[in-house]
Parts: structure tokens; sequence; C-alpha cells
């Protein structure tokens, strides 16, 4: 298997990248300006209160010593206490991880369920040139559409006017599943619509390149119906540079769920992030970038593990056009 | 087929347009509903239900939900729900009973306060005079900020079994003022002192309502608290209380009808709703006001100059500022809110007298043309950015240039708390709680009391006299004298000057809730007559 | 007619970029030229005041476009023309600085690479995956957090979210290149490594940093966009088009020009720049090409 020749150096790349990650989110927070206990305490507080509570913190000891600390602790999976609730950090992102994870995973069920159909349909009807024409501009569109421009008007309007979807009522998907996915339906399509677009493209452009392979003409003239041509050699060869995509998506959606989180007032992980940097939280700060960081490094070997399991010749790089 | 995008997307964008803005757009809830009040609940309605609230922001403290360190309003309202205080403020800042059924001043130094018997805990154990006598001493032993607007208490003794006498080491006029705030709510002492209750982690209070969940910026739950003597008379039975950031998605709540009762920072949400037939938009008037900190401590600043601190206060027009920044409905003031009773004339202070050419007389008299100051304000809500723009018109016409850096909340206290150095930023830009008493927030001018200014405040013996001064003089006319006085001595030291008051506003869903709202809050509480409440759209 | 026809070159410079546009397809041209529109739009604005001052309160607030106010007034009563005008002068000078500083970075750090592969190339190629791991947004709004919003912390957000794509695009064609004979046979014949790189490896990696510059470039409008409407953008006064976005969003009942102009304007802005950035795709990188129409 050639996947194992690579595989153990892919493996601690992504070891080296995660630990320079962390590094740079330890010293990215410790720097941030303002002090955590003028923030909690406010300006009204007194100068003893917060000496107090910056020691009862470790926030007194040296910084490598505060880096060493909370790495080993990260490691074992205690990211300490929340400076603003005095909760455990991990169970403050036990509650939240869930519902942005739904969100991009519903981005993503939403990409691919339209973009790929999307895709494929475009590259089967390439020599329409107004229809091709048509694809380029729409799917250029959607590329181009910032979510917080859309966001902000669809919040409106689905306010404003009774699309059967209200936009001021969050459900928690723990409480109530069917709801829940309900209404994290509007943020999902706000938050997929670049990556639908950018999945349809770059399916259109794989499903050319494999047409117009031999074995496709001899598929053809075998007589075999486009119906079948399509699901059994159009796809399955297409799937890769679309699986390489998923990656750069998934960083797209966990990312993007920043600002749809907001807009929408979904309670999730992004959301969160945003608070605990307006209250100085480090610990949450630090917890949820580094997870965030982690879980995408993660995608992305598995896309490349996938990518070698279905297609050996493939070498393993990432590109395309960032999101 | 051919469809033609442009023209189609012209149509959808027109109807929409034409949709969207409504015609006219009528200024909602001008008048009352009764005096001092802008709603009033029909109590004929039946009680029970859930009410859905939307508020700003959460409380936020390190101690947690401990009423005696809250400093801010949420929190106030949000503690207020569970907690009870001795007295009251009613719509017009006159003190009426709370857990004291009533009250004697015996001398300007004594006050006897006789206690409700019926008082209980919601944790079922009923309230003593030992319950209030330990929680204004637990608040004085506190590192609170509230402590200070205690005054000077020298003793608190129980003088009976339902009855404390509250002893002043000075006459302080402004006592029933600072008993009337949540953090000088009366605590389940016994437990508190005996480690049983954690108040930094439970809320355990005599009042209405019992908090059942919370999530950290996110939401409450509260119900019933069925101790509460008055339980029977409290409308809704279940709170909910959504935490939600951003105004424009607390206005789709209550346009979609998410939100019963939502809160708002920008005034221009009275308008904002209009197209919802459903939702009432009242406008509440506060004591708190916007001030100006004109940094005297930085000496390469030019602000270092009594003089042209005076002529940046002059050369700013409230009214503009009102009626740009909030919707017009700030109202001008001293440092006493001009929304309470007593407090001085805003129009009479040395500033507004001053003419364009006296302040560009003043500017040249100190050496300042064609100055650059730099302007510090955070950007949680919106009006600070705003106001901070206009201001930078206003004064641009007298030669001053105005650099505008807006920051977050940890960024703009960092500029101008927390440490010895005098700030670098020459002006910010805040607000105060002004409280129900005329002379309370001045108590943040006598720089010997209020130590948190002193990286942008020099103060001034005479002021911190006069604030003293102020806080002792009983009620009437020479109170008012002092109190003049005072706004005078502020104005000219002009190192935070009053701006305008700040109002809030408040949408309700009319076909969800039945709410009571005065015209007029000291203590940021949004939820003050939440027993009134009825829900009308109870299925 | 393609650009280099002689005729076009004995025409001067205006001429021969007028050839090379009309090279392009309509779609192509019609992006050219709504990008040129905004450009001379934004000029006008900033150097001869179209539309008045961007800053001065002028008239009533919330006003609806009239004769006086084209696209009617904001929430201070300021002409929102002028700041549309001055808004997009702020995100194109601001994306395109932060890009050309990207573009600069990932060119020497992917060449050098790219050119020396080993220890070299694998330290400059993981410090780009560092930065990679991060979404684009959560690592600016770090870097705007930490910097203090402004122009500076976008500018330098969108420079860290461009660069590791751009360096490993650009690396990953100077790696081809360094590879062939032609450099081969040049440091045979004593050329120098500096000499080399900038005569003989940039060239032909050239088309490439024209390809993710343009892409990068809409990634930067994007980032700038988000990152003011998260706050941390650009200050007021001044003007960009996500701040006014962020501005407007909450007056779209009252006056929805605030945010529907600044946001079709963004759109547009975006979706011309990527038209552009496929047909160069198209022109220099002649596999894609084939599945691009």
């Amino acid at each position: 298997m050639r996947i194992l020749r690579w595989l153990p150096g892919r493996l601690f790349s992504a070891v080296i990248v995660l630990l320079g990650a962390s590094l740079l989110i330890f010293a990215a927070g410790r720097s941030l300006p303002g002090d955590y206990a003028n923030t909690v305490l406010g300006p009204l507080s007194s100068e003893e209160a917060r000496v107090e509570l910056r020691e009862s913190f470790g926030f007194d000891r040296s910084l490598p010593e505060q880096y060493v600390l909370w790495l080993r602790n990260a490691l074992e999976g205690d990211f300490g206490l929340s400076l603003a609730s005095q909760r455990p950090v991990r169970e403050e992102i036990a509650s939240r991880l869930p519902i942005t994870a739904l969100l991009a995973a519903m981005g993503m069920v939403l990409t691919i369920a339209i973009g790929v159909p999307l895709g494929v349909y475009a590259g089967c009807h390439v020599a329409d040139g107004r229809r091709s024409a048509a694809t380029r501009i729409v799917s250029t569109i959607g590329i181009s559409l910032p979510e917080f421009v859309v966001g902000s008007v669809v919040v409106f309007l689905f306010s404003h006017f009774d699309f059967g979807l209200t936009v001021g009522t969050f459900v928690s998907p723990a409480e109530d599943f069917g709801a829940g996915i309900v209404s994290l339906l509007l943020p999902a399509l706000v938050m997929a619509i670049p990556c639908i677009a950018a999945t349809a493209r770059a399916t259109r452009n794989a499903v050319i390149d494999v047409l117009v392979e031999p074995h496709i003409a001899a598929a053809i003239a075998r007589g075999e119906t486009p119906g079948f041509i399509i699901r059994h050699h159009v796809l399955r060869n297409a799937l890769i540079p679309v699986l390489t995509l998923t990656a750069i998506i998934m960083a797209y959606l966990l990312g993007g769920a920043i600002i749809v989180e907001r807009v929408f007032n979904v309670p999730g992980l992004g959301s969160y992030l945003v608070l605990a940097l307006g209250r100085r939280d480090y610990p949450v700060i630090q917890a949820v970038v580094l997870l965030t960081t982690a879980i995408f490094v993660l995608m992305s070997l598995l896309v490349d593990i996938l990518t070698g399991i279905i297609d050996p010749r493939v070498a393993v790089t990432k590109a395309g056009p960032g999101a | 087929m051919r469809i033609q995008l442009p023209t189609a997307g012209a149509v959808v964008l027109a109807f929409l347009l034409s949709n969207i803005v409504p015609a006219t757009i009528p200024r909602a809830a001008a008048e009352e509903a009764a005096p001092g009040f802008q709603a009033v609940a029909d109590m004929n309605l039946p009680a029970g239900g859930t009410l859905r609230v939307y508020l700003d922001y959460d409380t936020v403290a390190a101690a947690g939900l401990d009423p005696r360190v809250a400093t801010t309003a949420r929190s106030w309202t949000l503690m207020g729900l569970s907690y009870e205080t001795l007295v009251k403020v009613d719509e017009k800042f006159g003190f009426v009973p709370g857990l004291a059924k009533s009250w004697k001043i015996v001398s300007p130094t004594e006050y006897v306060f006789d206690l409700r018997e019926d008082a209980v805990f919601s944790n079922g154990r009923p309230m003593t005079a030992e319950d209030v006598k330990g929680s204004i001493e637990m608040l004085q032993e506190s590192k609170s900020s509230w402590a200070l607007q205690l005054g000077p208490i020298a003793s608190v003794d129980i003088t009976g079994p339902h009855q404390v006498t509250i002893r002043l080491s000075a006459p302080y006029t402004a006592l029933l003022g600072a008993l009337a705030n949540t953090p000088a709510a009366i605590l389940p002492v016994k437990e508190a002192r005996a480690g049983t209750i954690d108040l930094s982690k439970q809320m355990v209070g005599t009042g209405p309502y019992v908090a059942t969940a919370h999530v950290q910026d996110e939401s409450w739950t509260f119900t019933k608290n069925p101790h509460h003597p008055d339980a029977a008379k409290i409308g809704v039975d279940t709170i909910d209380i959504e935490i939600v950031a951003d105004e424009a998605n607390r206005l789709a709540a209550i346009r979609d009808g998410s939100a019963h009762y939502a809160f708002f920072n920008n005034a221009d949400a009275l308008d904002l709703l209009a197209g919802s037939p459903q939702a009432r938009v009242v406008k509440q008037q506060n004591t708190d006001f916007y001030y100006l900190i004109l940094n005297s401590k930085n000496p390469t600043s030019p602000l270092h100059d009594e003089r042209v601190r005076l002529a940046v206060n002059a050369a700013i027009d409230r009214a503009q500022l009102s009626d740009l920044a909030l919707a017009g409905l700030g109202l001008t003031t001293g440092v006493t809110p001009v929304t309470l009773p007593g407090a001085c004339d805003p129009a009479k202070l040395p500033s507004a007298t001053l003419s364009d050419a006296e302040i560009s007389k003043l500017l040249a008299d100190a050496g300042a043309t064609n100055i650059k100051l730099s302007l510090t304000t955070w950007n949680e809500e919106s009006a600070p950015a705003q106001i901070a723009q206009i201001i930078q018109q206003q004064l641009q016409r007298f030669g001053i240039t105005i650099e505008i850096k807006v920051v977050d909340d940890p960024a703009y206290v960092a500029e101008f708390y927390g440490s010895d150095q005098p700030a670098t930023a020459d002006i910010g830009i805040s607000w105060y709680a002004g409280y129900g008493d005329a002379a309370m927030v001045s108590r943040w001018w006598n720089t010997e009391q209020a130590t948190f200014t002193a990286r942008y405040m020099t103060g001034s013996p005479e002021l911190n006299a006069l604030v003293v001064k102020a806080s002792q003089e009983p009620q009437g006319a020479s109170r008012d004298q002092v109190l003049t006085e005072l706004c005078a001595a502020v104005d000219k030291g002009a190192e935070q000057i009053p701006l305008m008051t700040r109002p809030g506003v408040i949408a309700y869903r009319t076909d969800k809730v039945s709410p009571t709202i005065n015209t007029n809050e000291g203590y940021g509480n949004l939820l003050r007559y939440i027993t009134d409440f009825r829900l009308t759209g109870t299925k | 007619m393609t650009a280099l026809t002689p005729m076009a070159r004995r025409r001067g410079p205006v001429a021969r970029a007028w050839a090379y546009v009309a090279s392009f397809d309509g779609f192509t041209r019609a992006a050219i030229y709504v990008l040129a529109a905004l450009i001379i739009a934004a000029l006008l604005g900033s150097w001869f005041g179209l539309g008045g001052s961007p800053t001065d309160i002028v008239g009533r607030r919330l006003q609806p476009p009239s004769l006086a106010f084209p696209v009617g007034t904001d929430n201070l009563g300021r002409s929102v023309l002028p700041r549309l005008l001055a808004g997009v002068t702020t995100t194109l000078l601001l994306s395109a600085a932060a890009v050309v500083l990207a573009a600069l970075i990932a060119t020497i750090s992917g060449i050098m690479a790219g050119y020396y592969g080993g220890r070299i190339g694998g330290t400059i190629m993981r410090i780009g995956d560092i930065l990679c791991a991060f979404p684009a947004i959560v690592l600016a709004i770090l870097v705007a957090a930490v910097v203090g919003p402004g122009s500076i912390a976008a500018l330098a957000s969108i420079v860290l979210v461009t660069v590791p794509l751009m360096t490993r695009m650009v690396g990953q064609a100077a790696r081809q290149v360094a590879q062939r004979e032609f450099i081969t046979s040049a440091i045979i014949s004593g050329v120098g490594t500096r000499t080399l790189m900038i005569r003989h490896i940039l060239p032909n990696v050239a088309g490439t940093i024209a390809i993710q510059g343009t892409y990068a470039l809409s990634v930067a409008i994007l980032v700038e966009g988000g990152l003011s409407f998260l706050g941390y953008g650009v200050q007021v006064p001044h003007a960009s088009l996500g701040l006014l976005v962020q501005e407007g969003a909450v007056y779209m009942v009252k006056a929805p020009w605030l945010i529907l102009a600044p946001g079709a304007i963004l759109v547009i802005a975006i979706l011309a720049i990527n038209l552009i950035g496929d047909s160069l795709r198209d022109r220099f990188d002649p596999r894609e090409a084939r599945s691009l129409t």
C-alpha cells in the first residue's frame, strides 16, 4: 500500500502543525489588549480584588510556565475554568460544539446534495453555450455572496414577512432535534451558498475532465445508457477533486459559522468565541481556537487518507482557490 | 426559454421595497398610558403562562450572582427578579415600602425601618431582622463600589423583633436611594455565613421569582417563587430570558413573535418596528447619562489646561447629539440627572452660556489653536461611536481635530482604568447609571472616593467638598442650591462632562403580553413591574 | 484579435491595454469594465469630492434617495453617495495593498521553498500549514483583536489569511520550474542564485502569482467585510463597504438603501474579481483552461 509510505510523515506534520498552532494561539491570547480582571470586575472595582482574581487563575506566573501548563492540561482534555461562567471550559464547549457541528454538517449536506448534482448536470451540458455561460455566471455569483450581507437580509425578510420559518427562536437540537434542525436551516443555507457554488463548479470541471477520457468513449460505444455511465464511470472519477474541496469547505463552514451564528443568534462555538474575545476569557478563547484548528487538521488528514484509498495515484496535496 | 434576469430582479426588488418602507412611519407611543407609565398591564387578564424576554447582555462578574458586586443594569434587572430591597422607588422617584413596610427618619442620622413580617426566602425560611442587619454589614465589608453609595453608616442595630435602626456618622440624604438598588438586596445572611448557600452561585432571595436555569450569556429561566407572600398576585408563571447581543436579531425576534418583550439600545428601534402591527414600542427615559472623559492627567495633552476642557465642553451641541444619535430622546443634563427631582437646570451651566467667540477666545488664550485630540470609545452599543463622530464634526469648527478609535469593552477599560499611569487617550465616551437620587452619581466626581477615575481625573478639594455637601444636605431649597453649585463646578472642571440622558427602548408584542412600563427608570431595571405583567395570548 | 498584433503594438500603451481587454470573453470584459468604473468612481470621490464629503453631517437623517442625496442619507444625516465612494476606495485600496504585500511575501518565500526544497522549503511550507490550520475568519479576528481594530488590523489579517495558500501555489509552480532542464543548464553555466530566481524562475511563476493574487483580492474583500461586521475593521468616520453594511443592517425596514447599496457593490466587486481570476487561470494554466469556458 502506497498510503503507508506517506501516512507516518503526514501524521508527523499534522502534529507539528498543531503544536505550532497552539503556540500561536497562546501567544495571541495573551497579547490581547485589556486585562481580564478589569473587564470582569469592571472599572469600579478595587485593585486588591483584581490582584486576587489574577492570582486565583495563575496569571501571575511566567508565560512559558503558563503555556506548558496549559498545553499539558489541554492534552488531558482539561481546558481550565471559564473566567466568565466559572464552569469548566470543557463543559461549556461540550454544550456548544454539537450545535456548530450540526450547523456545519447541515451546510455540508446541502453543499453536496445541491452542488454535486448541479455540477454533474452542468458538466454534461457544456456543449450548450448559453447554458454553460449561465452556469458560470450563477456559480460565480454564488461564490461572491458574503454571508454577513445575505444573512442580514435573510434575517430581516424572514422576520418581516411570514415565510413559514422563524429567525428569532433558536431551538436546541438536544431538546427537540426536529425543531432544532428547522431552526438551523436558514443559517446553514446562507453559509452553504458559496460552498454549493464552489462544489458545483469543481464537480463540473471534474466531470468534463472525465468525459473526455477514452474509457467513457468506450462505454458509449458499448451502448451503455448515459445514466449508467454517469453513475458508474463519471461520478467515481469525479469524486476526488470534490473530496479535496470538502476539506477547504469544512474549514470555511467552521470559520463562517462565526458570522452566521452571530447574525442568526445561534449559540454555537463561533458566537461563543466572539463573546469570549470580548471578555478576554483566555481559557475559552484558547480552547475554542485550538479545537477548531484541531478539527480542521484532522479533517484534512481524513480527506487525504480517503483520497489515498480511493485513488492511490494521487499525491497528497491540497489545492484550489481558498474560500 | 430566455429569462430576463435583470428585469425580474428589478421587479422583485421594487416589490420588496414597496412593502418594506411604510408610506408614513407612525411615531409609536408618544403619549403615556397613565401618568408616569408608558404601558399599564391589564390586570383582568388571567394569570399564568410563559413570558419570553430578549435582553442585550447577561449578568457578568467574577463573583457570579452575588448582587452586592453587580455593577451593570442588566444584572440589577435579572437579580431583581429574585431579590428584594428594603425600599423601592415609584414612578416619580418617591420611595415606597419594599421589605420595610414603613420607616421613620428620626434625625438626619437615624433611620428606623419596620420590616414586613411575612417576607420569606425562596428556600422557605422567613426573613428576620438579622438578615437585614447582616446584609447591610456584608455589603459594607465587600469590595463593591455600591458600598461607597451606602454612605457613612455607623451602625445597624436590631431595635425590635421586626425593626432595624441605621445610624449614620453624618447626614446622608441619598441613603434611601442607595438602599433601593439591587446591590443592597436583603440576603439570606444566616445561610451565607454558615456556608450552606454560596451567594455567587445561587440566588436565594425574597423576590417573586426563582432562577431555575442559567446558561451564561445565553439564557435564563425564572419560575414563580411559591413562598412569596404575594404569590397569588404574580401574573406570569415562567420567564424565559434570551440573551441576544445583536440588535437586528432582537428586532427580528419581536417581528416574528419569538420575543414577547425586548430591550433596545438603539433609539431608532422606535421606528424600526413600524410595519409590524402587533409590536408596540415605547421609549423609557432613564436617569443614566452619557458623559465624556476629558483626560486632564496627561501633561502633554492640550486638555491638561482647564480652559481647553471648558472650551471643548462648551463647543459640544448636546441637542444635535441627541437628535442624531438618540433619535431626539436624550435630554441634556448636568451631573444631577435631569430626570430626577431637584436636578439642576442644564441650560444655566457655565458651558451652556458661552458664545462661539468666547469658546474660540478660550482656546486662543490657552494657545490651543489647531489641536489634535484622540478619542476612544467602545463598540458594544451603537450610540457611543455615533456620538464620537458627531462630536468630531462639532469640534472641527473650532479647529480641533479628533481622531476616533472604537475598541471593544476590555480595550476601553484598559485605556482608562486599572493602572497607575495617566491614560494616553485624550477623550473617552461612556455612561453612568443615574440611580434614584440627584446627588448619588456625583460621588464618581469625588476623587477621594471614586479612585477608579485616577488615570484621567485630577479633581479638586473644592469639588470633593461640594460632592460631600450635596449628599448631606436634606431635601429642600438649600439642597437644590448646593446641587446647582455642584453642577457648575463639574461643568467648569470639565474632567467628566455629562452630555445627555441615555434613553432605552422597550418593544413588546401586544398579542402576547400586557406589561407595565414606567416612563422614567433610575436603576436600569427593565422588569421593575414584572409582577403586574399578564399574558394576552395564553392558550 | 489578440493582444500581440503588430497593429496594437504600434498604437501605444492605452490601445494595447484596450486590445488586451478586448481579447477576453464577454463576461470578463464586463467584469473589467465594472471594476474600472468602480475604481474611477472611487477616484472621483476621493480626489474631486464627487458627491460631497463622506463625513460631514449635511441633512436630515435617514432621507430616501433624492436629487440632493442620490443614495439618501444615513443615520447621522450624512450623504450616502460619498460614503459609498469612500467605502469603495478604502475597501479596494486596503485589499489591494494587503494582496500586494501578501504576493510579495508569497513570491519570495514560495520561490525559495520551490528552489531550495529540503529543509528551507519544508520549514516555509510548515509555517504556511500552521497558518492554514486556522479558518480564515478565526485567524482574522484573532489578529484584529491583538492589533486593535482599524486598517492596520484588517491589513495584517488579510495578509496572514492569504499568504499561506499563495505561498503554496507559488512554491509548487517554482518547484516544477526548478526541475526543468533550462534551470539545470543555467546552474551549470554558473548563473548566480539570485539571478536565477529573478530572471528564470520568477517569469515562469508570474502567471500563478497573478491568478492567486486575483483570488486573494476577493478573499481580502470578504475578510475586510467580515471583520468590519464584527467590529474589528476600519474605524469610523472612515467608511469601508463592510462597515457600511454593518451600520446599515439594522435600518433595513426604514432605510433599505443603507444596506442594499454597499451590499450590492460588495457582491459586484467580488463577482467581477472572481470572473477576472477565472479568465486569468484560463490563460495561464492550460490544464485548467480546458475545463473552463
